[in-house]
């Protein structure tokens, strides 16, 4: 008798002992259609839920950046107004009227020191 | 038996005929489902998307134009918002009351409250009430939140240096074109390009962000010129010819500065003017006073041209500045007598600078028959007319900054009868046309050392977006219109004469370490009914003035004057020499030698 035969006929004796022991197996759980179509519509409402509240999101940041425009706008025309008043009050026609031009007199050549 | 089947039965059924009911109502219901939602789908998308998908056009903001202020740049053109209120007539509740309102808020409304009861009759959703309203009326008006009264943002160009340069710049007018000057001929580039925007918003016209179909596209501001003008220069310019033209007794002038190294225009103005801001109300038969005359206005520019006829003989080798030769006084040619004004002296010897000095016609005649090898010739006539429309410019557009610039006219050298006659006339600037600019364009040449420049009046520019001014760079259109050698010839003659007839033009003294010099034209002024009117005339001076490393070009139109004398000496020349003293006194031309 070899190794390996010897060994062979030690579980067929073993297995004969164990003649009368209840095998178990673990049994899967599984989940009824019901339950499967409440999770599957809960899900579903969760992943509406989550696009719904982004795009809400979205939008309100759409409202900031039309309020933010609007701003940018209102300071751009301020600017406009404010470079537009800064360039009369320095018009050739205004210093030329104002009360120090008006004191000046026309310098003559030969009266300049180079 | 009978009686109680039936009473069985009749429920099942009345349940029976209540589901048959409801399945046909269910079918009417999906067939209507089905008309809507398949058969009109795309009638429906539209409507939804036309109360919900808005296009917008985001207006793209006109382009500022710029000046020189000596070392600053200031802005001589700007938008200035204004408003336009209108009227929307099935929307007002209380017509009474809404005008009283209005008046009552906006007092300086120019009109009467019968007037706006009669434009709230008019059969039409948009009736325009005012123009140009300020930010604050428009303001005051908003806050009142009228029904049916709307205000439109409509963007005016404010000039903040009033009507100075008015015909160089030109104005927007009320169809948003820029017209006339430097608005027409930039119109492109100053007005950009407007954004668009294309999406779904919600009902305050809101764009909701989160549409991924949404558009925008940014506008392109127009861009932002600096032109080569300095405000204080022109300043000078404007009230120098104003002073000019009451002395001559003329209603109409013109005169401008050009740096004869780069073509760059440094003053420009004409007379009578207008203040662009209130274009609207400057009168049809008025409409003159939009074109800038200098550039679009050509004349015969008489004998200012005699510098030109020096030039070419010289460049072309038949005479040398140390020349003389017999005048007769008068030539006859095609039967045409040719002759000179009683003070050239009469009958003798002449030199080149004669010819410049006593403005002899028969001088500038004998340069061209010079140019033909003794005579008026086909060959003479050709290759005067190759430096007048080659070398010198003369018969096309220079192709300035400006709307309607002019070409002028020169004739043909072989076409046509009386050529020779005609040609003579040329020689000494009449029988052809020319823009004081193309003259001032061609006499830079002349004495800068021979180099053409294109006339220009914008020195820079900025598009949107940029923070740097990309400059425009000279453009030198002929690089050899004469040789330097005949510049420097033509020169000497021309500072020789003027150094001669300076006290003729109101100029009490040369000043030492500049040079100046000119040449004055009297031309007859053109009857539209054929020839020549016998006691009008067009004066005109054309100079230079050259610092240490600055040579400035003027010239000066002055028309149909009433001052005695020859009007290019009288009216023309005293307005050369104002503008030639300004330039050494207030423009930092640094003297040649201390």
């Amino acid at each position: 008798m070899t190794y390996s035969s010897s060994l062979a006929v030690g579980r067929q004796r073993a297995m004969g002992r164990n003649k009368n022991v209840t095998s178990f197996r673990a049994q899967a759980r599984t989940i009824g259609p019901v339950s499967n179509t409440v999770i599957i519509v809960v899900l579903v409402c969760l992943l509406g839920l989550l696009y719904l509240s982004q795009v809400t999101k979205t939008n309100a940041y759409g409202f900031e950046v039309d309020n933010l425009e609007t701003q940018q706008s209102q300071l751009i025309s301020e600017y406009q107004e404010l470079e537009l008043n800064a360039a009369r009050l320095q018009s050739v026609d205004r210093v030329q009227n104002s009360g120090v031009a008006q004191g000046l007199v026309p310098a003559q050549p030969e009266s300049i020191v180079q | 038996m009978y009686e109680d089947n039936t009473q069985q039965a009749n429920p099942i059924t009345r349940t029976r005929l209540w589901y048959v009911f409801l399945l046909l109502l269910s079918c009417l219901v999906l067939v209507r489902v089905f008309y809507l939602q398949v058969i009109q789908h795309d009638y429906y998308t539209t409507a939804a998307r036309s109360g919900q998908f808005k296009e917008y056009e985001i207006p793209a903001s006109r382009g500022v134009i710029e000046a020189h202020d000596g070392s600053r740049v200031v802005p001589i053109v700007l938008n200035e918002p204004k408003y336009t209120l209108f009227l929307d007539p099935p929307h007002i509740e209380d017509q009474q009351a809404t005008a009283d309102i209005l008046l009552a808020t906006v007092p300086s409304l120019a009109i009467e409250k019968a007037d706006i009861l009669e434009l709230m009759q008019q059969d039409s959703r948009y009736v325009i009430v005012a123009k140009k309203l300020s930010e604050e009326k428009a303001e005051e008006l908003k806050a009142l939140e009228l029904r049916g009264v709307g205000l439109r943002e409509d963007p005016q160009r404010a000039y903040p240096q009033g009507d100075l340069a008015a015909q160089v710049l030109g104005f927007v007018n009320d169809e948003n074109q820029g017209v006339y000057g430097v608005e027409q001929a930039l119109d492109g580039a100053l007005r950009g390009t407007p954004g668009e925007l294309r999406a779904v918003t919600d009902a305050r016209g809101v764009p909701l962000a989160a549409n991924p179909e949404n558009i925008r596209i940014e506008p392109k501001q127009g861009n932002r010129v600096l032109l080569t003008i300095d405000v204080g220069l022109q300043k000078q310019l404007e009230d120098i010819l104003e002073d000019g033209l009451e002395h001559a007794g003329s209603e109409n002038g013109g005169a401008l500065i050009l740096d004869a190294n780069t073509g760059a225009i440094k003053a420009m103005a004409n007379l009578p003017s207008y203040n662009p801001a209130r274009f609207s109300e400057v009168p049809q038969e008025d409409s003159h006073v939009f074109t800038n005359d200098l550039v679009a206005s050509p004349l015969e520019i008489g004998s200012i041209m005699k510098p030109f006829t020096m030039a070419a003989a010289l460049d072309s080798g038949v005479v040398n500045k140390n020349t003389t030769y017999y005048d007769p006084n008068q030539f006859t040619v095609d039967g045409a007598t040719i002759t000179n004004v009683a003070e050239s002296g009469g009958v003798g010897t002449r030199s080149m600078e004669d010819i410049l000095q006593l403005s002899l016609n028969t001088g500038a005649t004998w340069l061209l028959k010079q140019m033909g090898g003794g005579e008026i010739n086909e060959n003479a006539r050709t290759t005067w007319h190759s430096y007048m429309t080659e070398k010198y410019f003369f018969g096309s557009q220079t192709g300035i900054e400006q709307g309607y610039e002019a070409a002028g006219s020169v004739p043909s050298p072989v076409d046509g009868f009386g050529l020779n006659i005609q040609y003579a006339n040329t020689a000494f600037g009449q029988g052809m046309t020319a823009t004081p600019l193309q003259a001032a364009a061609a006499f830079a040449a002349i004495v800068n050392g021979g180099a053409y420049y294109q006339p220009r009046l914008v020195d820079a520019v900025s598009e949107d977006g940029e923070t740097d001014r990309r400059l425009i760079q000279p453009v030198v259109k002929q690089p050899n219109s004469i040789a330097p050698s005949a510049s420097r010839d033509t020169r000497d003659l021309i500072l020789n004469a003027f150094a001669k007839n300076y006290r003729t033009y109101g100029m009490d003294r040369l000043r030492d370490g500049y040079d100046i010099g000119g040449k004055t034209g009297t031309a007859q002024v053109p009857n539209p009914e054929g020839g020549y009117y016998e006691d009008r005339f067009n004066g005109t001076f054309i100079g230079f003035v050259e610092g240490l490393d600055q040579t400035y070009v003027i010239i000066a139109r002055v028309d149909d004057p009433s001052i005695g004398g020859y009007a290019g000496s009288t009216a023309a020349g005293p307005i050369f020499t104002q503008l030639a003293e300004a330039m050494i006194d207030s423009y930092d031309l640094q003297p040649k030698m201390q």
